[in-house]
């Protein structure tokens, strides 16, 4: 496979913005591998989102939260101008219930991208990939907007850190 | 874990709900267990019904740009509400098991204040539908709705 330049660059902002900031951050979760249309990742087993106080399992918003994220992030990827994609919806089907203390790995990966849409599968499993905790299928919306490009995200970051640069606000969005 | 602990969980889980209910007090169902305190969900009577709502919080956000909530954790907050609908409104004595779970997102989720409130839509012995909303200003302008099944 040829090398992507464009992925090269986004792999490591994309890390940073998901397992770093807001949510990400607090879930705690590791990408393992970003390719283009395809994500996973590793959630280690934590106690503060135990869902089920009873038998210690957790809570099945976790794993919408993995699951909506290595979905996004798929979708993201596949673009050729890689840029955020708003959820449409997403169906998850719990196949059996997850064991506690292990952690959970998920997979995502892009099935399908029509002019509008991309579609989206994903999957959380613990011991057997074949024997999987959720299964999930999400759609996502292409939105046709500079302003939500990672490239103009990056550049509006970057002119932050420039303070010397604010009066010409609109470099980045005509090129 | 072995039987007998799990036994005696059960036991003062159900004293505690059968409390709660009692007390009309739902919150205190959310704060036996951990993932709402991690979003931070909170729940009331309000008007004959139940009315959930999440305050705004940085560990929420999913798209710092925007702000955006999550979608993740719009999601884990109505699946949430879901359980909590069941277990204080129908006569289950174990956690419900979410078997599946629908979402649209309809609007984005602005970085303020989310509501929800659930309906049962259908109880059969094994299986209980219900559906739940969220919004943020307007009730009749949802951010969200989700659909779910549980095993009760």
């Amino acid at each position: 496979m040829a090398f992507d330049m464009k992925m090269a660059l986004v792999r490591p902002a994309l890390k940073y913005a998901l397992e770093r900031n807001g949510h990400g951050a607090a879930l705690g979760f590791t990408l393992d591998k970003l390719e283009r249309g395809e994500t996973h990742l590793t959630f280690p087993y934590r106690e503060d989102l135990v869902g089920n106080p009873i038998t210690g399992v957790v809570h099945g918003g976790t794993i919408v939260s993995l699951l909506d994220t290595a979905c996004g992030c798929s979708a993201m990827t596949i673009q050729s101008k890689p840029s955020v994609t708003p959820t449409m919806d997403l169906r998850l089907d719990y196949m059996r219930p997850a064991q506690p203390h292990k952690p959970i790995y998920v997979e995502a990966k892009v099935y399908r991208q029509s002019s509008n849409v991309i579609f989206c599968r994903g999957v959380a499993w613990q011991d057997d990939r074949e024997n999987p905790i959720a299964h999930c299928v999400a759609n996502f919306m292409k939105v046709d907007s500079k302003s939500i490009q990672f490239r103009s995200i990056a550049l509006k970051k970057l002119r932050r850190l420039m303070p010397w640069r604010q009066t010409s606000v609109n470099d980045g969005e005509q090129t | 874990m072995d039987k007998h602990n799990r036994d005696e969980l059960l036991l003062d889980w159900q004293e505690r709900v059968g409390a709660a209910r009692q007390e009309c007090h739902p919150q205190s169902l959310l704060d036996m267990i951990p993932y709402s305190a991690f979003i931070g969900a909170q729940a009331k009577v309000d008007d004959q019904r139940l009315l959930y709502w999440l305050d705004k919080r940085a560990s929420n956000i999913g798209n710092p740009s925007l702000p955006a909530i999550h979608g993740g954790v719009i999601g884990g907050f109505l699946e949430l509400a879901a359980a909590i609908e069941i277990i204080y409104s129908l006569n289950v004595t174990d956690m419900p098991k979410v078997v599946d779970f629908s979402l649209d997102y309809l609007r984005p989720g602005r970085f303020k204040t989310i509501y929800a409130s659930c309906k049962v839509m259908r109880q059969g012995k094994k299986l209980v539908n219900v559906s739940a909303t969220a919004w943020q200003d307007d009730e009749q302008t949802p951010i969200a709705s989700a659909r779910c099944h549980f095993l009760i």
